[in-house]
This record gives structure tokens, sequence and C-alpha cells, in this order.
């Protein structure tokens, strides 16, 4: 089996390079009949003639040993264990993680996450079945929809309940009300993510938690009390998280310096937090300056901004949601919002007012610009970045008077407003 | 059981405002109902009334319902006594559970106020 791989991985790499067999094995120093023999797995390899024919190949003589291939040849057949559904070519297995390593590690790679989520499903799942607070609060909950569903019922008999009685049922039914809702609001506590597992989920980057928790303004590199490295150092990363937070914080970096806070936020407040103006008045792009807003130290007289930033396909690149406004990870968030209407008109600003269907009103700015030149019939690809706030009261400004104000929701699954013309699935949570 | 024209009714249940509603609508009947809040003493406040049927929660302070509906089971006095149980709990292996014990009528919260009364007096007929 181990030949498999070594074999079938020469050849693939021999005709990567346009090499025929006679090219290589001169190459090599060995003759083209044996490097037959090993190209079919007749021949195992090592030593000397291993290291001429990774030299040959330019590629590591490691990659031609057996060893961490095996772990991802094990991780390509439990992802096709994993669902009997399909009829997967297992006995080619190893061929095909020979031929196609990428693929192979994307397999594994899914099917790890797949493993991490069901084992992350079964421990919440056990959590609800076990955990005596959510057992006790939802029993707790349907004694109170219990007493209101049949105390409603008798105040609508006819004939109609004696007042005496009406008004003390009616007392019964604001007393359980408030009760259900107090209920509700703390198994939603509950159950609320902590900081430790943002950190492990493997959904989450590292950068976004390191920013989650810092509410969005890292102290460390506004004042560059420390390098990148030495945060780096302090989080528990491996490699390729690693460069992947180096980028994130090389930008942040960039932001700071570029909009320093001591002199930005006092501009911001002179100018309302309008991007546009602010922009003018640095010469520098909106994007950039809604970045900045959306990054700002937390303070009782500076604004809380929220920041979503997607692709022409509506696929979130950044997000930073508010407590009472939460973002969708990857995408199907309300069609209504703003940045996505942005989309179709480039470097147009559109500012609004958010009305959620809990009551809440948002400011909102949206803006799309463009992400490469365009070409002759070929428009250019765009990105669209929106930012919200609640605390537009801090900032209002005259010309904010006559601002459209447009009803959105979150999601359509548990969005109420069920005539919305914009509806993609139903509301779950209605009747 | 209950030795005069007038059926009565025992609520064994902890809610307050849930007693309120089900004493309004079993005595707009014509029933006569008692409660008592507590799974201890239950039995004891049962015997001591006589009633024509109980109305039994399952989750109660102190003793649970199930153990309720085993002791009234067992007692000589009460063996034969109607029971109707409530619970916020309507998985299928909660009704077997009390079904194996013994109740008489297993219903689950949130409930129709007609198709509770209706039931009672079902149980009543029997």
């Amino acid at each position: 089996m181990a030949r498999t791989l070594v074999g079938t991985r020469i050849r693939e790499n021999r005709r990567a390079r346009n090499l025929n067999q006679k090219q290589l094995a001169a190459i090599a120093g060995i003759s083209g009949s044996y490097l037959n023999l090993i190209e079919h797995n007749r021949r195992g390899i090592a030593g000397k003639t291993l290291l001429s024919l990774a030299r040959a190949l330019e590629i590591d003589p490691r990659s031609l040993s057996d060893g961490s291939d095996r772990a991802l040849v094990d991780r390509v057949k439990k992802a096709a264990f994993a669902d009997r559904e399909i009829k997967t070519e297992l006995d080619h297995a190893e061929e095909f993680t020979a031929r196609y390593p990428g693929f192979a590690r994307l397999i594994g790679r899914l099917q790890d996450r797949s493993d991490r989520q069901q084992q992350d499903f079964a421990a919440l799942s056990d959590r609800m079945k076990n955990d005596p607070f959510f057992a006790e609060a939802i029993h707790l909950m349907l004694s109170t929809i219990t007493t209101i569903k049949s105390t409603s019922e008798i105040l609508a008999m006819k004939p109609a309940v004696p007042d005496n009685k009406a008004d003390r049922f009616l007392s019964n039914l604001l007393s359980e009300s408030e009760r259900l809702a107090k209920t509700a609001t703390d198994v939603l506590k509950h159950f609320e993510p902590s900081s430790d597992v943002q950190n492990n989920s493997p959904d989450n980057s590292p950068f976004e938690a390191l920013l989650d928790q810092n509410h969005f303004f890292l102290d460390a590199l506004e004042d560059e009390s420390a390098t990148i490295a030495e945060i780096i150092d302090k989080l528990d990363l491996n490699e390729s998280e690693a460069k992947i937070a180096r980028k994130s914080f090389i930008n942040y970096q960039r932001m700071a310096r570029k909009f320093p806070i001591p002199s930005f936020l006092p501009m911001a407040r002179e100018l309302s937090f309008d991007p546009l103006r602010l922009a003018h008045a640095l010469s520098s792009d909106v994007p950039s300056i809604c970045f900045r807003l959306a990054h700002l130290p937390v303070a009782q007289n500076t604004p809380n901004f929220g920041l979503l930033q997607c692709d022409g396909a509506g696929a979130v690149l950044y997000r930073k949601q508010l407590q009472t406004f939460a973002l969708p990870r990857f995408g199907g968030a309300c069609a209504l919002w703003p940045v996505y209407r942005s989309l179709s008109i480039p470097l147009q600003p559109i500012t609004a007012y958010l009305d959620m269907p809990t009551g809440e009103r948002l400011f909102a700015f949206s803006y799309s610009y463009p992400t490469e030149t365009a070409q002759i019939g070929m428009p250019a690809r765009t990105e669209s970045l929106m930012l919200f706030t609640p605390d537009y009261r801090l900032f209002q400004s005259p010309n904010h008077a006559g601002l459209p104000q447009l009803p959105v929701g979150v999601q359509c699954a548990v969005c109420p407003r069920k005539d919305c013309s914009a509806r993609r699935s139903p509301y779950l949570l209605g009747g | 059981m209950g030795c005069n024209l007038t059926k009565s009714v025992v609520i064994i249940e902890d809610e307050p405002y849930i007693v309120e509603a089900l004493s309004f609508l079993l005595e707009r009947e014509g029933l006569t109902v008692s409660s008592y809040s507590d799974g201890a003493g239950s039995v004891d406040f049962i015997a001591n009334h006589s009633p024509d049927l109980v109305i039994l929660d399952i989750m109660l302070p102190n003793v649970s319902g199930m153990q309720i509906l085993e002791e009234i089971r067992r007692s000589q006095k009460l063996s034969e006594l109607p029971v109707l149980m409530l619970t916020a709990k309507g998985q299928k292996k909660d009704q077997l559970a009390a079904e194996d014990a013994g109740v008489s009528l297993f219903m689950t919260k949130p409930f129709a106020n007609d198709e509770l009364v209706a039931n009672v007096w079902e149980l009543l007929k029997r």
C-alpha cells in the first residue's frame, strides 16, 4: 500500500513538470525501465534512489515517504465511511490522495470540521438535556404559558366573566407575561457564548476573537506599545493562523497610523461622524474612514458603530456586529439592508434609518466601491459596506431630518414581517 | 368518594395562577374545588377531602406527581380514584410511565380549557 502512494506520486510530479519517463530517468541517474516499475508500484524506493528522484523532480524527499500521507489517506477514507449513501471508489483512495493531494487535504479538512461540529452539537445537545437550569426554565415557561392561555380563554368566554373576576384574571395575565419574559431572557443569557467558546470555534479567527474581546479597539496597536510579533506570540496559533492574523494586524496598524485617534476623534465629532465629510477633510477614501469609525475607543459620547462589508455576491468579508444588531457570518441576511442596494450604485452613498422589528432604530450609511479597474464591456467588481449605529442622537445633523426610514429585519427565518416583499424563507417562530 | 350530589375535585398544583384558572372553570361547572400546592402531604389531603377526581401535576415541590399517583394506587381507600395528570413534560415516555403507574388520563400543558373540562366530566362519569 505504501508503494502505491510513492509510485503514483512520482508519476504525477513528473507529468506536472512535462517530463517523460526517459527524461526523468536520465536526470535521476536510473534506467527508464526501473523508473517504469517504480511508477507502476512494482518496486519500492529508498535512500539514494529516492533522493535522486526527489532532486530531479525538485520536490522535498519527505513528500515521497509514506508518513504524513498515510494520515491523509485515512482521513479521506473516514470521509467516505461517514457518508455511506454516496458510493466512493474506496479502493482508489491512495491513488486519489497521491494524484490530487490538494483535494485530499480539502476533504480531510472538511471531515475534521464536520467531526468537530458534531462533537460541539452533541455537547450542546447533552447540555440542553441535562442542564438543570434549562430544564427548570423550560418547565417554568410552559407553566406560565399554560396560565396565559387558560386565563385568556376564560376572559374570552361568553357570557363574559364578572368584572371583579376579570380584573383578577387580567392581573394574573400581566404577572405571568412578565415572568415569561424574564425567564426567556434568563435562558438566552444562560446560553450566551463565552469568549472561550468563540475562541475555540473553528469559524472564528483568532483576530476576530481578539477584536471581540477588546471591543474592536486594540490599544497595543493604537499606541504601538507592542509589536505585531509580540501580540501574535501571546496567542496560541499554528503557522497558517499566525500568517492570516499577521495580515489582519498589519491592516489594523495601518489604519491606526493613518488615522491616529487623538486627531481623528475630535475631527469626527466636529464633522458629525460623517464618512463623506471626513473622507474629504482627510483626503482619504470612504471605506478606510468607515473602518476607522467602526474601531473607536469605547466612550460615553462616542457612538458605537457596527460594520458589515460584503462582496458583490453578498458574502460577508468583514463584520462588527452590535449586541442589538446581529450580523450573519456568511450571508443570507435581510435583503432590504442598504448595504446590498448600494452594490447597484457604486460610489453613491445611501443614508437611512433602519427600523427593526423590535422597535429599535439605527442610523445606517452604505457605500459601495469598485475593487478593480473596469474594462470595456465588463463592469468592475464591487464591494459594499454598511456602517450602522443606534447612537445617532450623538451626532444627529439637520441633514438627517428627511432620511428614509426602512423597515428591515435580520433574517427571514426570525423576522415577523410576514408580508415583506423580499421574504425568501418562512418565518419559523410564527404560528 | 363524594357522598352528596355535588361532585368534588382536588387540584394538586403548585402554580397558583393555574389553580385559580382551573378552580374558576370547574366551579363554573358546578363542581366543588379544593387545592393543595405541595407534593408532601398531598395524599393525606386527598384522603381527608374524599374527592370524586384528582387533577395532579407531575412537577411538584418535595414529592413528584408520579410518586403521589403510585401512593394513591397503593392506598386501599384511594386506589380507584380517577386521576387526571397534567404535565409540561409531554414526551411519550412520560405518558407511558404515567399509564404504568395507573393514571386515568394524561394531558400536557398548555391545554385548551374546554378539552380539560370535557375530560373532567368524562372521568367523573366513569
